[in-house]
């Protein structure tokens, strides 16, 4: 479904993300991990062009996204985003989050954009709360609204950028709730994440990135139990 | 002290036909300024280098020459110019209009770039056209930010419109000097307008107070 061929991002003379190869398949649920600053979120946010590669290539169901930024809107489209910190859009309702891209973006009749809402609404557990300003939730519930909010455009892949870093413990867990159901429901995720316990527990496959490298990539237990590289087994050794 | 007000009592209807008058232009200016200076802010922060330029250069234009002299530019030069007897309304539009743009446009500019970045992100994310985009998501809460500073120039605006007086339209201003004129008594017709201007300037103030309140539902 993805394929990342010899991903490189320099920001000035800074090389962030060096020769990546990797491809993930449908279905798959991908964790990322490594120390900040490794490139974790920059690779992340060059899947769906929020950053322009500097070279490689990536391909998502047969599409080249890096031979041109024609039609990336389309693209886009099928691949959900869920932030650090949520950028709901504050001036409307949590309904109206929900229902505006589908509505704007792919021409969806607003009865239809806003059952849909609902349903997904239904899902996070938020149903409730379709009428409050994203202002009035707290972080938990704000992470909620942005994982239904990139659902309503039925994405076909979901990106996850430390969707529990920017929460208070207490509300970590309502959100990990709720991306353990998308995977479970056959959601291709790749996310970007601090929580070992998840990349653990839900993840296909765990790939470790340090100083823009993929140092190393396998099944979360035994990356976990026997990491191959030095590097990795630092890492673990402070986090866990 | 020699003052009577009771002499002005028979001009009254004269001075207050004025408001409207004034009202009428600084309506219309108050719109094409919006429009143009909306214009020029998406070109400062649009990718095309010749459009930024240019509402630089409008910028600095307007903004770095006094109000009275494009107002007599345009009120004078045209004729000359054109052969086209434009009318001190349509002068006062255009000079008020494009001038109050270009404060406009650097208003919204500021406005544009204090939305945090990570709405534009999610925007794009969601594959929302760019130009739906700026319209539904960036504008309307860099509108928020702006308000204040965006009812200032149209306060500034409203009391700058009585330099229309030197091109001899009729406004509030021009009605005070010609009431004076007449009864060779200045200091009350004037006295007179300057309330007037004052209660239209508390009139927009308690509107833009309104505007600024409903915006704030979301917070």
């Amino acid at each position: 479904m993805i394929d990342v061929q010899a991903l490189s991002k320099k920001f000035g003379d800074n090389l962030v993300l060096s020769d990546i190869t990797i491809s993930i398949q449908k279905g798959e649920v991908v964790a990322i991990i490594g120390p900040s600053g490794s490139g974790k979120s920059t690779f992340l946010r060059c899947l769906n062009l929020l950053e322009t590669p500097s070279s490689g290539s990536i391909e998502i169901n047969g599409k080249n996204l890096t031979a041109s930024k024609k039609g990336i809107h389309k693209i886009r489209q099928q691949i959900g985003m869920v932030f650090q910190h949520f950028h709901l859009f504050p001036h409307m309702t949590v309904l109206e989050n929900l229902m505006y891209a589908p509505m704007k973006a792919k021409g969806i009749k607003k009865y239809d954009a806003e059952g849909k809402a609902r349903q997904l609404l239904e899902r996070v557990g938020l149903a409730q709360k379709a009428d409050a300003y994203p202002n009035s939730l707290s972080g938990g519930q704000k992470q909620r609204v942005a994982i239904a909010r990139a659902l309503a455009m039925e994405p076909e892949l979901m990106l996850f950028d430390e969707p529990t870093s920017a929460l208070d413990p207490e509300m970590v867990k309502e959100v990990l709730e709720v991306m353990k159901d998308l995977a479970k429901s056959g959601m291709t995720m790749i996310v970007v994440t601090h929580e070992m316990g998840f990349a653990k527990e839900v993840a296909d496959r765990v790939l470790f990135l340090d100083h823009g490298v993929l140092v190393e990539e396998g099944e979360p237990e035994s990356f976990f139990k026997h990491p191959a590289s030095e590097r990795a087994r630092d890492f673990l050794d402070k986090v866990l | 002290m020699n003052l009577d007000f009771s002499q002005i009592v028979p001009y009254i209807p004269f001075m207050l036909e004025g408001i409207w008058v004034t009202l009428k232009f600084v309506f219309f200016a108050i719109i094409l300024g919006s429009i143009l200076g909306t214009v020029l802010a998406l070109f400062k922060i649009g990718s095309a280098k010749s459009l930024r330029w240019f509402a630089d250069a409008y910028t600095s234009i307007f903004r770095g020459t006094p109000l009275i002299l494009q107002l007599m530019i345009i009120y004078y030069s045209i004729p000359q110019l054109t052969g086209y007897d434009i009318l001190p309304f349509l002068s006062a539009i255009l000079a008020f209009g494009l001038n109050s743009s270009a404060y406009i446009s650097e208003i919204i500019r500021a406005g544009i770039q204090a939305v945090d970045k990570g709405q534009l992100e999610a925007a794009q994310a969601l594959g929302v056209p760019h130009g739906a985009m700026m319209k539904d998501i960036i504008l309307p809460q860099a509108l928020k930010n702006i308000l204040p500073a965006l009812m200032n120039e149209f306060i500034t605006l409203t009391k700058e419109s009585a330099i229309v007086s030197t091109i001899g339209y009729l406004d509030l201003m021009r009605r005070a000097q010609v009431v004076g004129a007449d009864l060779f008594r200045n200091f009350e017709p004037l006295l007179f307008v300057g309330l007037i201007y004052w209660c239209l300037v508390m009139g927009l103030t308690v509107i833009g107070r309104m505007v600024e309140r409903r915006l704030k539902l979301s917070d």
